[in-house]
């Protein structure tokens, strides 16, 4: 980029912090623990204190480990003239791009406050017609199998014949299974906690596109290996060995966009993880440079089931973007034997922020439209529908259930399970936490054992309200849950939204 | 009671239904003829069960001269949907024989009242429907019947099978039974119901029993995996037209055991599946089994609390019994002192009405009873899920 008469002269303004960590001198022992874990330079000691060095990202790290609780962060209040049009984030964005010519990256989901479509949607319960049913006292099941299924059984001289699909089918106690989130993006420990999780579980968990470290395949059986468009980690074991492959053609945070894990970030582990030279860009090709239609997507479909041997299902992972129903249905034409749909709100370890925050669809929707589209065509009971994209509860993966989900998708909460505050700082690779960083001094901070219990809790918490919430609609298992939009209404500004979901409005009842 | 009420045409607004239901039938196992009077009987003791919105009576076995034939019976609004369904009929079947069936004029049930009309019919040999050539008789016959549903105004078509018929209306059980002279019918089959539903208005085409072919189906319960199950049937081609979970438990016994023709036990164990903490105690064969009915037809598990009586002629008159897996809605099942009489109903009060000194028992949770006229009780509903099953 030509800086003009700028050229050589520091072009970058102050601006005023967003944070401040504020220590209580009264408390503090001047321990330095803060100092030292704040792998953001945020604070420093000075004199005999602790004191604010700006930058601060309020990862909460010095909160968590000082011994006095004596920090607290604060947020600076608005140091911008008011105006109802230029926003400080408007402004901000516009002093960070005049300083740097570069496009804004961010990391995390879309951090703007459009309100989520779950939050317009209300759940039903049984009453008088039908009983609720407590989970404590009687089954309800919540196991899941994930792959292609034959929409039939064949009965040949009065003998019921079981013909599978070419494909075998993957078992899940729960309906949801953790996100793609690659070696890189994040640290060993923390892929190795999720993993832990998801053995412990029995749920799946998305290998990200950096490939499978050799230490990992011991969860292999409950990992679904991602084939993206950088083919970064992809050998015959990376394959045959996994539980399912998924063909990653999009990411929600991103729709239409690659990947790029800058070269520091390329240590001799993810080097030898991604199969790529040290210290080399990783560089995800925007679309994969054999799928530039829907036939060759059927052909690499093809290939991958040749490659495995049909010992594993393939699927195939789309950003939700506004066609999203017709892409479905050509995916699993094009032999996908699940389709996993990723929302607008979904996180990422770096995006730019124009298209995170501004291109793709809601989840709920993409959901809606995807499910009512196979059904349209008759292919719903067929392949199985991965949905996830911002779920941040049970309560919105119960409604992704409802809206037509058969398994939800869920990275950033297991991620915040672990530690991540959501500072949205994944793209410097500072985290503080050991997440999401190459650092071995950070990664050391995160205990995988810890980590992964604390995300065991949550999940299984998150099933138990599963279970809950099933019992009080009188559903005594999750498939039945699964695209009974019936038993959701809409409460939102928008009744148009809910139409589109084919989402009734709250007072309509069906009775 | 007073209150809307509709005939053939649906109901404006009109989103289903739901409430408790009073159900009973009986069977002839070896072959003597059952009256009406009898199914009325059965019905109308338990009168706690029904509100006045809606019985109704299925007679199999009722057309032994006809038994070939297929059996349309209709709900006309008035003359011109009876022109409009006789148009859309001509041509398309061969209408042996038509005759009005008889209504009383000076009932207690609430006007109006429908123009009940029944047509015998062959069905032709060239079926073409849509441009679709050799459709199965059957399948023809589901074409049509649903079209007349969806888009023949003010008709409707509430049986179209052989050898049976539905009677049905907007009324109290003793009222429906009174304002068809059901005494005047008898046959080797019979299933009945009575409705408390928790809405209005009522619709004649709506009560029970919902047939289609010859499946006739009588339900007590709510399904609450409605919307899931409304979706397998129309990716079959199955067009939901009474909006009731009742009518997508008729199109799924046809689905699952004419077009795909899977056991009765085994189409019963997918809408009422075992846990998969039971399955896991199976033999390896019934295992695989039960685990890819529950995988495949997971759209056809009828979740929520159900008891449903189910019959059909084809290919030859049988009842089945099913109630959901945690049994929450009630069944009773019965056998008279001779053997030559099954019973299922809602309250053993039904049975010993007619039967006082029946030899009863309770068919298990999601466990089917299956009866055959001329063959006997063939399932009590007490045995393992797949017992007679080929594996």
């Amino acid at each position: 980029m030509s800086e003009g008469a700028g050229a050589g002269k520091r072009l970058d303004h102050r601006l005023p912090e967003r944070f401040v960590p504020t220590i209580d001198h009264d408390l503090c022992r001047a321990c330095q623990r803060c100092v030292k874990d704040c792998s953001y330079q945020a604070l420093e000691f000075r004199g005999s204190r602790v004191v604010p060095a700006g930058g601060c990202v309020a990862c909460g790290r010095c909160i968590a480990v000082c011994p006095a609780n004596c920090i607290e962060v604060r947020p600076v209040p608005p140091q911008f003239a008011p105006h109802g049009n230029w926003s400080e984030r408007a402004r901000r964005a516009i002093l960070a791009q005049a300083s740097s010519g570069g496009v804004l990256l961010s990391s995390c989901g879309a951090d703007d406050d459009r309100p989520a479509i779950f939050d317009d949607l209300l759940l039903d319960a049984a009453q008088v017609t039908n009983p609720s049913i407590d989970p404590l006292r009687e089954p309800v099941e919540t196991v899941t199998y994930l792959g292609r299924r034959p929409g039939r059984l064949d009965v040949q001289d009065g003998r019921v014949v079981v013909r599978e699909g070419d494909t075998p089918l993957i078992r899940s106690d729960m309906p949801l299974m953790f996100g793609h989130i690659s070696l890189g993006s994040i640290s060993y420990n923390a892929q190795k906690a999720m993993f832990m999780a998801a053995k412990e579980l029995n749920i799946v968990a998305g290998s990200g596109e950096g490939g499978l470290h050799p230490d990992l395949y011991e969860y292999a059986d409950r990992i679904c290996s991602e084939v993206a468009s950088g083919r970064f980690g992809i050998k015959p074991e990376y394959l045959k060995e996994v539980a399912a492959v998924e063909i990653k053609i999009g990411q929600g945070a991103k729709p239409g966009h690659g990947g790029h894990l800058p070269g520091e970030k390329v240590t001799a582990m993810i080097s030898e993880t991604r199969m790529i030279p040290l210290g080399t860009d990783a560089l995800s090709p925007y679309p994969h440079h054999d799928v530039y239609s829907i036939e060759d997507l059927a052909q690499l479909i093809s290939v991958l089931k040749e490659a495995t041997e049909y010992r594993t299902p393939v699927g195939v992972k789309i950003a939700a973007v506004h066609n999203v129903g017709a892409i479905a249905s050509g995916v699993v034409r094009a032999g996908a034997d699940f389709l996993t749909v990723d929302g607008f709100k979904g996180g990422t370890g770096a995006a730019p922020r124009v298209i995170r925050d501004h291109a793709g669809l809601p989840i709920e929707v993409a959901i809606s439209a995807v499910d009512q589209r196979l059904v349209r065509e008759g292919l719903r009971n067929r392949v199985t529908v991965c949905a996830g994209g911002g779920v941040r509860s049970s309560a919105d993966m119960i409604k992704a259930l409802a809206l037509g989900a058969d398994v939800v998708m869920v990275s950033t909460a297991a991620l915040i399970a672990m530690g991540c505050r959501v500072c949205q700082q994944c793209h410097r690779g500072l985290c503080s936490w050991g997440i999401a960083t190459q650092r071995d001094d950070l990664i050391a901070r995160l205990d995988p054992y810890i980590a992964s219990a604390r995300v065991v809790h949550l999940f299984h918490a998150w099933n138990e309200e599963l279970k809950e919430v099933l019992g009080a609609m009188g559903i005594d298992s999750v498939e039945s849950l699964v695209g009974n939009r019936d038993r959701l209404r809409y409460r939102g500004p928008n009744p148009k939204i809910a139409e589109v979901m084919g989402v009734k409005h709250i007072g309509e009842g069906w009775g | 009671m007073t209150g809307e009420s509709y005939v053939a045409t649906r109901p404006p607004g009109w989103q289903g239904q739901l409430g408790g239901c009073g159900i009973a039938s009986c069977i002839s196992l070896d072959g003597r003829t059952i009256p009406g009077d009898s199914i009325a009987r059965m019905l109308t003791i338990m009168e706690e069960r029904e509100n006045g919105l809606g019985a109704g009576y299925a007679c199999y076995g009722l057309f032994p001269e006809r038994k070939d034939q297929y059996c349309l019976q209709l709900f006309f609004d008035d003359e011109e949907g009876k022109r409009s369904a006789e148009e859309f009929l001509a041509g398309r079947l061969d209408i042996v024989h038509d005759e009005k069936v008889f209504i009383r004029r000076n009932s207690t049930v609430t006007p109006p009242y429908p123009i009940v009309w029944r047509f015998f019919a062959n069905v032709p040999e060239r079926r073409e429907w849509r441009g679709a050539l050799d459709l199965s008789e059957e399948d023809y016959m589901v074409e049509l019947v649903q079209y007349i549903n969806a888009s023949v105004p003010k008709a409707f078509c509430v049986s179209s099978g052989k050898d049976m018929a539905v009677f049905k209306g907007n009324g109290y059980s003793y009222e429906i039974a009174d304002l068809y002279d059901i005494g005047r019918y008898s046959g080797t089959m019979w299933l009945s119901h009575s409705r408390f539903p928790t809405n209005s208005p009522a619709w004649w085409a709506g009560a029970h029993p919902l047939s289609l072919l010859d499946w006739g189906v009588c339900h007590n319960g709510e399904i609450t995996s409605y919307g899931v199950n409304r979706k397998l049937v129309e990716m079959n081609g199955y067009r939901c037209t009474v909006l009731t979970d009742t009518e997508v438990v008729v199109y799924l016994w046809d689905l699952l055991v004419r077009r795909h023709r899977l056991p009765v036990e085994v189409a019963a164990f997918a809408m009422a599946p075992s846990p998969y903490a039971e399955i896991a105690l199976l033999s390896p064969a019934e295992r695989r089994l039960a685990e890819w009915v529950r995988i495949v037809y997971r759209e056809a598990f009828l979740n929520g609390p159900f008891s449903i009586i189910v019959g059909r002629s084809q290919p030859e008159i049988s009842l089945i019994a099913l109630a959901d897996r945690k049994k929450l809605r009630p069944m009773i099942a019965g056998v008279s002192p001779d053997g030559g009489l099954a019973y299922c109903a809602s309250e053993e009060s039904a049975i010993r009405i007619v039967e006082p000194e029946a030899r009863t028992w309770a068919p298990g949770a999601g466990n089917p009873f299956i009866a055959a006229v001329g063959k006997g009780v063939l399932r009590k509903g007490t045995e393992p899920s797949f017992q007679g099953v080929r594996l």
